[in-house]
């Protein structure tokens, strides 16, 4: 596996039913790799251990005062120099190569997963975590695998270089390998105290950060209203807690760092004690001595991997339950259907409120309580999230088709559409009919100072289709986003398009024109539009009431305001206690002009001048 | 195929433009020299301590090479017993100086950071409103998450590392030369290939570094778009091109590693390389030297094992080198915000009254284009004006001069004859609030989120502000009261209640003129209903300035002044512009039918 062959054509299938089980599956897909890895490794580090035999030759040659050896102990060197650096350099490389290849994969499994489940992942707790997989624990999981065989490589050598050193020098080396299990031991219950000191620093530095980016995010507020004192206070303190954690943890971490020195410390003066009465006694050499003394001072190397380890399996370990987790979430309701993939075209009906929209109509539905309109609009899109009776389009149950015929028949545009970033060409390119060029539908859904404010305020976009749109289209104003959200539905130009609240933020002039828009765009089309405002209303060929769960009245808007009360008080800005005033002086019946204050402030009297205006016009 | 060209993509490239200035580099060099000056006695004590600590480790090869030196030249006394006692003291010593240095170099590190980043939001909250509403606040943002997290990297251990490496090379260096002069020598003999080798990848490597983080932070962040718009990506079937557009970005980001991964296949060798040739040069020229009878063999000795202890340090300077040149991009950025004069005023211009009054305003964004031209506008205390328009006609523009956020550029806009843009923020508020569709919550407990308003508030008065604005029933039955966390992380409020919040605020303030832009209308006008009692109570017995969404708020107003192209077209109430026949009454007739 090369860098250059990311990412996989196919992540594969993965072993996500533990932790461990899922690193497992990891390192067996990249074995090559693994291998690779420890190969270069052992080259790596058993040269590094080659050096004090080197150097030891050296003194030797100078003690027999032979300037030939000394000169092979040069060419030994030189041939040391080269195996560690051609080691060094190939198993970073390999090693690198691991972590990014396990890296690419678990975001590959992620990005398909979250594709699979759509929907179903906004409402689940799980959002978040597929986020956090994504953003942490991917590292982690990739630092362990990448580690496990430098690690293989490095305790090789170890235990490769104590044999040596017995075999070398018997008296010493048991020395030495006695010591070195002790060595590479001693830190390691000091180590999950350090990194949970380290935790702490990283969630207190996470919180101070937070507040910090929540400060100025809400600075505008802040600025305009006051009470900056308050949050530098708060923030100063957040900050002063973020700098005593690291202290605190940094204090563990140079306890491990002057224990690190110590104790080989210590084996170093038991080598020299034991080595020194050797060699006065010529039992060894001074060569020999000094090779085992810089033998020892080497060792410190490949024993930091053994604490390299420890961290990285401890930190991985959660890592890899939560993505094992996450890979193995499932959607509710299943995707495929029982039914052919086939776009039926006709009516569509919702056997739950007993709502029609005709083929072919622009129909509103008014609905008083905003969550039930949202469940009405998942409804009418079929594979709803709840169970429930299908919404019927032609007569065919929505959740017997699969889902992707599902979504092209019906397109349903939520209360809160995401904008996802990319450049405006980007965001506009969906699938569509082909049937509405982007022109008309930006066009339709009054776009035009979008695209200007775009223009202006990107780089080097000359073209506002090239100017780039933030996550969730941040820079936009709240009308802008809808405009946008809309004309991008509408370019789709989907057999049934399902709105719902399309334009509550956008102004009444521009509302009007958008009305105008969206039914010359959709003519002959079926559309419903769940909304509360008349001047969509009164653009509808029929408007549905709909009130505690099923369709109260149908017709059209002037008519309904005239005739239904329970339209006028969500349509109009009527408010409950007024409508229960209203209810108890007339018995339900249309208000009349004598039992109510003629107070111009009171929402009641709009609704009597609109009614004079209507009566007026008619 | 030698060496890989750097990707054609870089993921680090800016794609919005820099709203607010970047430090200059005499600004960055005045505020590290400062930063500096500061920390000095810290900077001195780890200077101390890591100077122990280095000449402690340097005892181990001293004492062998002195024992080789006698064992070798036959010595029967070799005073073992007094050697060994040396050393267990030297390295007690040096574990407990290398400690210190840790610790003492996390602390400097940390102070720094906290004196960075507490710094930085200082001048952050003190920038002027009208900065804030054209710069907006995503450079701000991206400056206090981004740049302060790799500053942190900088500041905790790149600096603190540093100077520990640079006086360790140092003092191996100099205990090498006291050792044996030329062996100090035979060492420089490595020097032009390390230096060579660090110029060629110091060069690349920083921005290289910069690219591959952005890179994958842009995977991360394609994925966690993916989830946050999954309804979105389901409805519009967009599933396979978010897993295509996934590949790409892993594409790019892996297409940097193997960049970076380059530049470092040429700066290890260089750099094991180095160390061998250090080795090899203190062996060889140390051996001729030997046989030549020029040095001990002693000297040798000690100057091979100090040979091999430079490896540690020479690796930690190379190691956290380049992290201090990312730290000076962001620095320049952090540095930035200081150049920006915040807004003074006179305090000593105080309004008289509550009159409010633009003469003759003109005002633009751009040098060259007025977005309002020659608008004068009287409001009386206690009125109610409605602005209404198209959007981009100039509205809210004219909104946030009434505010003071700006000042116009030619005319004059007074507040009971006092000019705003010549008055100090902080008073403009305490007569003038803008309310706008920005109802942040701020992370922290209901009691923080509304004391900003009335720092000193009792907590009497905060539930007489909630009572005022509808909002008190729902904030009872928390759990925790006015301690509820609430923002991001805490509890979550609703749309509506966020906007109580916004409103509560308004009250404890308790400006005499308000200036609304549609400050209801990101809320589902099924839930505005609500709202509007809150705000109408509010608002009663202030001066009130509209700009109007609905054109029921335009109906309620006492005056209405429509805006058309950056100026006032129409003005007056809603009887008299409904009789006129001009715009308003052709709009008003279209929303009736």
């Amino acid at each position: 596996m090369q860098i250059q062959d990311l990412p996989f054509q196919d992540p594969g299938v993965p072993d996500a039913r533990s932790g461990p089980r899922f690193l497992w599956w990891l390192g067996r897909n990249q074995l090559g790799g693994q291998f690779k890895s420890l190969a270069w490794g052992l080259l790596h580090f058993t040269s590094v251990a080659g050096l004090p035999f080197c150097v030891g030759v050296a003194i030797e040659a100078v003690v027999a005062r032979s300037g030939t050896r000394l000169a092979l102990s040069g060419a030994l060197l030189a041939l040391c120099g080269v195996t560690i650096a051609l080691g060094d350099n190939f198993l970073h490389r390999t090693a690198v190569t691991n972590w990014i290849t396990a890296a690419a994969r678990v975001q590959q499994l992620l990005a398909r997963k979250t594709a699979q489940l759509g929907s179903a992942l906004t409402r689940r707790v799980a959002a978040g975590e597929v986020v956090a997989v994504s953003t942490g624990d991917v590292e982690k999981i990739g630092w362990f695998v990448e580690a496990v065989s430098r690690f293989t490589a490095a305790a090789l050598t170890v235990v490769l270089v104590c044999v040596a050193l017995v075999v070398y020098q018997p008296a010493l080396g048991i020395v030495v390998a006695i010591g070195v299990p002790v060595l590479a031991l001693a830190v390691l219950p000091l180590l999950p105290r350090a990194t949970r000191r380290a935790d702490e620093q990283r969630e207190k530095a996470g919180r101070a950060t937070e507040l910090a980016s929540d400060t100025v995010a809400g600075l505008r507020v802040l600025r305009g209203i006051g009470g900056e004192d308050l949050f530098l206070d708060r923030y100063r303190r957040a900050s002063q807690e973020v700098r005593h954690a690291a202290v605190r943890s940094a204090r563990m971490w140079a306890l491990i760092s002057a224990i690190q020195v110590l104790l080989p410390g210590l084996l170093m003066i038991a080598v020299v004690w034991y080595g020194v009465g050797l060699a006065r006694d010529g039992r060894i050499t001074v060569g020999e001595l000094v090779t085992v003394y810089s033998a020892v001072m080497l060792l410190g190397y490949p024993l930091r991997h053994f604490e390299e380890i420890a961290m990285a399996y401890s930190f991985s370990r959660p890592s890899a339950k939560r993505a094992a987790r996450v890979l193995s979430l499932e959607r509710a309701t299943a995707t495929e259907g029982s039914r052919e993939a086939a776009v039926p075209s006709g009516d569509l009906y919702d056997p739950a409120t007993g709502l029609l929209a005709p083929a072919g109509c622009l129909t509103a539905v008014v609905c008083g309580d905003p969550d039930a309109a949202g469940r009405l609009a998942e409804r009418l899109g079929g594979h709803a999230p709840e169970e429930g009776t299908s919404a019927l389009l032609a007569g065919v149950p929505l959740d017997e088709l699969p889902l992707d015929s599902a979504r092209t028949a019906v397109l349903v545009q939520d209360k809160d559409p995401v904008l996802l970033s990319g450049t405006l060409r980007e965001l506009l390119d969906v699938p569509a009919s082909g049937g509405v060029t982007a022109e008309e539908a930006l066009a339709a859904a009054q776009c035009g100072d979008v695209l200007e404010a775009l223009a202006q305020g990107s780089l080097d976009a000359e073209d506002p289709l090239d100017a780039r749109i933030t996550e969730r289209g941040r820079s936009l104003s709240g009308g802008q986003r809808q405009r946008l959200a809309l004309a991008r539905s509408l370019i789709t130009d989907p057999e049934v398009l399902v709105l719902d609240e399309p334009t509550s933020a956008v102004d009444s002039h521009t509302e009007a024109r958008i009305a105008d828009g969206i039914r010359s765009l959709r003519a002959g089309r079926t559309t419903v539009v769940l909304t509360s405002s008349p001047l969509l209303l009164d653009l509808a060929e029929r408007v549905v009431l709909v009130h505690e769960g099923e369709v109260a009245a149908v017709g059209v808007h002037r008519e309904l305001v005239r005739k239904e009360p329970r339209y006028r008080t969500v349509v109009t800005r009527e408010t409950d206690e007024e409508t229960a005033a209203d209810a108890l002086g007339n018995g339900g019946a249309a208000p009349r002009e004598d039992t109510v204050p003629k107070d111009r402030r009171t929402a009641l009297s709009d609704v009597l001048d609109e009614l004079e205006e209507i009566e007026e016009t008619a | 195929m030698i060496g890989v060209a750097p990707p054609a993509y870089d993921p680090a490239a800016p794609t919005t433009a820099n709203t607010l200035p970047v430090g200059a580099p005499a600004t960055v060099r005045a505020y590290v020299a400062e930063l500096f000056r500061r920390h000095r006695r810290a900077f001195a004590l780890l200077i101390a301590v890591n100077t122990i600590a280095v000449v402690a480790s340097m005892a181990g090869p001293y004492l062998l090479g002195e024992l080789v030196e006698r064992v070798s030249d036959g010595a029967r006394e070799l005073h073992l017993e007094l050697t060994a006692g040396v050393f267990v003291v030297a390295l007690v010593v040096q574990a407990v100086f290398v400690r210190e240095v840790r610790l003492r170099g996390a602390m400097l590190g940390e102070r720094m950071l906290a004196d960075l980043r507490e710094d930085f939001l200082v001048r952050s909250v003190g920038l002027p409103p009208g900065v804030l509403e054209r710069a907006g606040t995503g450079d701000l943002l991206s400056r206090i998450t981004t740049d302060i997290d790799r500053l942190g990297n900088a500041m905790r251990e790149a600096v603190p590392q540093l100077a520990i490496g640079v006086v360790w090379v140092a003092l191996l260096l100099g205990g090498l030369a006291v050792t044996a002069p030329p062996l100090a020598l035979a060492v420089l003999l490595a020097l032009p290939l390390l230096v060579a080798g660090c110029r060629w990848y110091f060069k690349r490597a920083p921005s290289a570094y910069r690219s591959e983080s952005a890179g994958y932070a842009a995977v991360a962040a394609a994925l966690a778009e993916t989830v946050d718009a999954g309804r979105t990506v389901e409805a519009h079937r967009l599933g396979a091109r978010r897993i295509e557009l996934s590949n790409q970005r892993i594409r790019e980001w892996t297409a940097w590693e193997r960049y970076t991964l380059w530049l470092r296949s040429v700066l290890f060798p260089v750099i094991n390389f180095t160390h061998t040739m250090v080795l090899g040069a203190v062996l060889i020229v140390g051996g001729v030297f030997v046989l030549q009878g020029w040095i001990g063999l002693g000297q040798l000795t000690t100057g091979a094992l100090i040979a091999q202890m430079l490896v540690e340090p020479v690796n930690l300077i190379l190691r956290w080198y380049d992290e201090l040149q990312v730290a000076e991009v962001s620095l320049a950025r952090l540095v930035g915000v200081r150049d920006i004069e915040p807004g003074a005023g006179d305090p000593n211009v105080a309004p008289d009254g509550r009159h409010v009054h633009a003469e003759q305003v003109r005002f633009g964004y751009r040098e060259g284009v007025d977005v309002l031209r020659k608008v004068s506008l009287e409001v009386a205390p206690g009125t109610r004006l409605a602005l209404v328009g198209p959007s981009g006609a100039g509205k809210s523009t004219l909104g946030r001069l009434l505010a003071g956020i700006y000042a116009p550029r030619d005319g004059r806009i007074t507040l009971g004859g006092a000019e705003l843009s010549r008055m100090p923020a902080e008073d403009v508020r305490s007569h003038v609030a803008l309310v706008n569709q920005e109802h942040h919550v701020f992370v922290g407990s209901l009691r923080d989120n509304l004391r900003l308003a009335r720092t000193h508030a009792e907590d009497a008065e905060l539930w007489a502000a909630l009572g005022a604005v509808d909002a008190d029933s729902w904030a009872r039955a928390l759990d925790e009261g006015l301690d509820t966390e609430v923002g991001s992380g805490g509890f979550t409020l609703t749309p509506a209640q966020a906007q109580q919040i916004a409103l509560a605020r308004l009250v404890l303030a308790d400006p005499h003129t308000l200036v609304l832009d549609e400050a209801t209308s990101l809320l589902d006008p099924r839930a505005a209903r609500h709202l509007e009692r809150s705000l109408a109570r509010v608002l009663d017995g202030r001066t009130v300035v509209a700009i109007a969404h609905r054109l029921h708020t335009a109906h309620d107003a006492d005056v209405i002044a429509v805006v058309e192209d950056g100026r006032i077209s129409e003005l007056g109430s809603h009887d008299q512009l409904v009789a006129a026949e001009g715009a308003y009454a052709a709009l008003w007739r279209s929303w009736h039918g």
